[in-house]
């Protein structure tokens, strides 16, 4: 028994790796990202220390004393007795006494203006641009826009400013790089006003499309079943096309169907209807495209099942109903349909949770628009994780998007194991028991 | 020190003739946004380092430099998720080319390092590039990149549709005067539009056909109702309300006289080039690049002829014909290898000589970056790139470098894609923007 469990568990692993690879794994980072800051400018991997004129307008903005401010911003560069020592070492000491005496205690505020100092040598004329460079560090007594690479070497830089030791955690803070923990980005959804509008049109997408996919598959398995083999098997295969074909092809179809130039618009042009794009003109239009796209795509695969669950019913059933004088109605009434129900379950399940976190349809045919009339979660999740103009990603508030997902999912999958009673389903047979 | 000692000793090691070891660096540049036009981006980083390799054998040194371009991404959003994904992992190409924008993001996450540590800016060409693409160039005091090219986005006229409602050739030879002095405003626009599909002219929906998705192109109009983008003195972002409610109700009042198409937005851009480089539409905006579009691949073959471009037009008094420039830059990304870093520098500053520049701006119908592209035959007997400078790159701003600004140009733009849809009224969306706003940037944004 043992080694059969062992057994079980080996051929089981493959699966088992690419479940916590491509499904465990995704799902417990995006709830540890949800609770980060993280964006473009934090970088994933960590961060560093810097203090840059952002940083103190910041600080200065959650109340640090203009002093400690002025402490942190002044410095520049000096031409001091421990700078030229250090030139005197890096270099020459006859390169030093030069600089000395061309511009001993001079203070410059830019570096470039150090750089013109350093220049300005003739007798012991550092010459290469790169040399020049970090002779000028020598002489910097600020720590604006210089990188520390651990906190340790920020806190030694900071003590040298003379600020005072209560206000060093804040300045620190406020210079750290990285991401944080944080948990703004659960209370920015509450505040944001375009999430209520967000969750409402994915309430709206996922019902309306599930209706009619669901209910457009049961039609089509319905009907194709009462035809003839033949001509089944043609119908099925035309309206499978939408689920086979890749989602650009099939969406960039609809756009020639539906937009001012194309199908739609020509073909009305001839009855003197002026052109109008008819998956853009209003946010009505909009759904009624957005449904039908995504619905044609679920209600092919509804179809597949439901047609081989129509199959697998006894065909003595709807004989013996024939004799008793059913009608066509009568049967898919009291026949068919109370024997779908499983598979009505399993669709409505599946493509629920599917639609909940589908958006590349609708990317690619609205982009939520008009007026963001059809962006859904999940694609605000998207826009605001990955798709920034300005550059700078908010992975951060993506993935506290995409964590509600998360949990709206499992919240569902639930309510509908109750609803289903998805427990007998899985209960063994009695006649195996 | 260390450095700056084996530095010395190297110097002196070359001085005294003995050759170096000779050494291959690899450098790989990538370039967003870039089609064939555009191939000066890395060609001319592949002539600098033929340049450089050539000062290096003279001060006896053998330098093997390979470069190594990439141009096929799918577009800005995957160049930007490559770039940075790439960082992250510690294999950054050691040149990017890309959007000023990227600055602030890239710089706080320690992915660039500034060229002012390997340059001097004093020196030339650097010296010779104009002051005001040098600073967009930089972020809070420090010189992260340098500009690679510069470009403008200019209002346009089809001149035969303007002869059409009633424009004389030398009223339509004032217009950019006109435009610039604040005489010819956007309220003009929509009349003349108005008036070219009630005649007939054009179709409706195409009196006035502007970008078709979001970019800086429409931060010109809100500043042309005088709104401004950041607070010259605390550096943070700027949300005029009343100027961003007139800019919607221009692109609404726009919708409702029939002059623009209410779903505009989203258009294919395939399409909308050739509609107006054809005379399709009759007036539109764009950017100094589509000048080798519409004369190349669109057909366009008299573009003097058949357009006149000028400013963006002021919206009000308050507001001011203007226009942004979106230069991309060089940048450089923090490598293992110092070295890298010190030749990829040295390459970029070659690549932004006068002549090289040049060969980029002419062929792409971009913009010079150098006051030196003037006495550079093949820049200045281009008679698109001399007028386009002269006229517009003068008075072009740019959009601020600010870790924020991403989220500001989304939100803005998502306003008007409500009002222009007619989803919102132009109030209702500015006070969606501005609850949007002062929630994602907190301190970051004065309301006015």
């Amino acid at each position: 028994m043992r080694r059969v469990n062992w057994l079980g568990l080996a051929f089981l692993s493959p699966a088992l790796v690419m479940v916590a690879l491509f499904f465990l794994l995704p799902v417990v980072l995006t709830g540890f990202f949800a609770f980060t800051n993280m964006s473009t400018a934090t970088g994933v991997t960590g961060g560093e220390y810097l203090l840059n004129s952002a940083t103190l307008r910041s600080l200065a903005d959650d109340g640090l004393p203009q002093d400690t401010l002025e402490k942190l911003a002044s410095g520049g560069y000096r031409v001091d007795a421990e700078g030229l020592a250090a030139l005197a070492a890096a270099t020459t000491p006859a390169t030093a006494a030069e600089m000395e005496r061309l511009h001993g205690g001079a203070e410059f505020t830019d570096r470039r203006d150090m750089e013109r100092a350093l220049k300005d040598l003739r007798d012991n004329a550092i010459r290469k641009t790169r040399e020049r460079k970090e002779a000028a560090e020598l002489f910097k007594r600020s720590i604006l826009n210089e990188r520390f690479a651990d906190e340790a070497q920020f806190a030694a830089a900071l003590a040298d400013t003379g600020i005072a030791p209560s206000h060093a955690a804040q300045v620190t803070a406020g210079a750290y790089t990285g991401w944080v923990w944080t948990t703004e980005n659960v209370s920015l959804l509450f505040a944001l006003p375009s999430t209520l509008r967000y969750a409402a049109n994915t309430a709206l997408y996922v019902t309306l499309t599930l209706a009619f996919s669901v209910g457009f598959g049961l039609f089509l398995a319905i009907t194709t079943f009462y035809l003839p083999k033949g001509q089944a098997t043609t119908f099925r295969a035309i309206w499978f096309l939408p689920r086979i074909l890749p989602p650009v092809l099939y969406v960039m179809m609809w756009r020639w169907f539906t937009w001012d130039t194309g199908f739609l618009a020509t073909f009305s042009g001839y009855f003197g209807a002026s052109p109008k794009n008819w998956m853009l003109d209003t946010s009505y239009h909009a759904w009624t495209a957005v449904v039908l796209i995504n619905g044609f795509v679920g209600s092919s695969m509804g179809m597949i099942i439901f047609s081989s669950a129509i199959r697998a019913i006894p065909s003595s059933m709807l004989l013996a109903s024939e004799v008793d004088g059913a009608s066509r109605w009568q049967q898919v009434r009291w026949i068919i349909l109370p024997q779908l129900s499983w598979p009505i379950l399993f669709i409505t399940c599946y493509q629920t949770l599917s639609l909940l976190t589908s958006f590349e349809y609708i990317l690619l045919a609205t982009d939520g628009g008009p007026g963001r009339s059809t962006e859904v979660w999940s694609l605000a999740a998207y826009h605001t994780a990955l798709n920034n103009y300005g550059g700078n990603l908010e992975y951060g508030l993506g993935a506290a998007f995409a964590l509600v997902l998360v949990v709206m999912g499992i919240l569902a999958s639930l309510l509908y194991f109750r609803l289903f009673n998805f427990k007998r389903l899985i209960t063994t047979p009695l006649i195996e028991g | 020190m260390t450095n700056l000692r084996a530095l010395l000793a190297t110097t002196a090691l070359v001085a005294c003739g003995t050759a170096a070891a000779a050494r291959d660096i690899t450098i790989d540049v990538w370039a967003g946004g870039s089609n064939d036009a555009d191939s000066y981006r890395w060609e001319a980083i592949e002539l600098a380092a033929d340049i450089l390799e050539r000062e290096y054998a003279i001060q006896g040194e053998e330098l093997n430099i390979t470069i190594e371009a990439k141009r096929d991404f799918g577009g800005w959003d995957e160049f930007k998720q490559s770039v940075t994904l790439a960082a992250e992992a510690g294999t950054a190409p050691a040149i990017v080319v890309t959007s000023h924008l990227d600055i602030a993001p890239w710089s706080q996450a320690g992915y660039i390092v500034p060229v002012e540590d390997y340059l001097d800016l004093d020196s030339w060409p650097l010296n010779d590039i104009y002051p005001n693409l040098m600073e967009i160039a930089a972020y809070d005091g420090v010189q992260w990149g340098l500009p690679q090219d510069a470009e403008s986005r200019p209002f346009f006229f089809w001149k035969d549709t303007m002869k059409g409602i009633g424009y004389s050739d030398a009223e339509i030879d004032a217009l950019p005067a006109k435009v610039a002095s604040g005489d010819y405003t956007l309220r003009n626009v929509l009349e003349d539009a108005k008036k070219a599909v009630e005649l007939g002219l054009v179709e409706e929906g195409y009196g006035f056909y502007p970008r078709v998705s979001n970019g800086p192109d429409y931060a010109q109009f809100y500043q042309s109702f005088g709104g401004q983008l950041q607070d010259p003195e605390t550096g943070k972002l700027v949300l005029d309300k009343a100027a961003m409610e007139e800019m919607y109700q221009f692109f609404v009042d726009a919708v409702a006289a029939g002059v623009t198409r209410k779903n505009h937005i989203g258009t294919e851009w395939s399409q909308w080039y050739n509609e107006v480089a054809n005379g399709k539409a009759a007036l539109w905006h764009g950017g100094t690049w589509h000048y080798a579009r519409y004369t190349g691949k669109e057909g366009n073959e008299d573009f003097f002829g058949t357009i006149q471009f000028s400013l963006i037009p002021s919206g009000n008094d308050t507001g001011r014909a203007n226009t942004i420039t979106h230069p991309l830059v060089y940048l450089m990304t923090d490598q293992q290898d110092d070295m890298i870093e010190d030749v990829a520098a040295q390459l970029i500053k070659i690549a932004s000589e006068p002549r090289m520049n040049s060969l980029h701006a002419i062929k792409s119908a971009h913009l010079g970056i150098t006051r030196q592209q003037s006495n550079v035959e093949l820049y200045s007997g281009n008679r698109w790139a001399d007028e386009a400078t002269t006229r517009l790159l003068g008075t072009a701003n740019a959009q601020p470098n600010h870790l924020q600004y991403g989220a500001f140009s989304e939100t803005m733009w998502k306003g008007l894609e409500a009002a222009w849809t007619g989803v919102q009224t132009p109030a209702e969306a500015v006070a969606a923007v501005e609850a949007e706003l002062k929630a994602k940037l907190g301190d970051e944004l004065i309301v006015r």
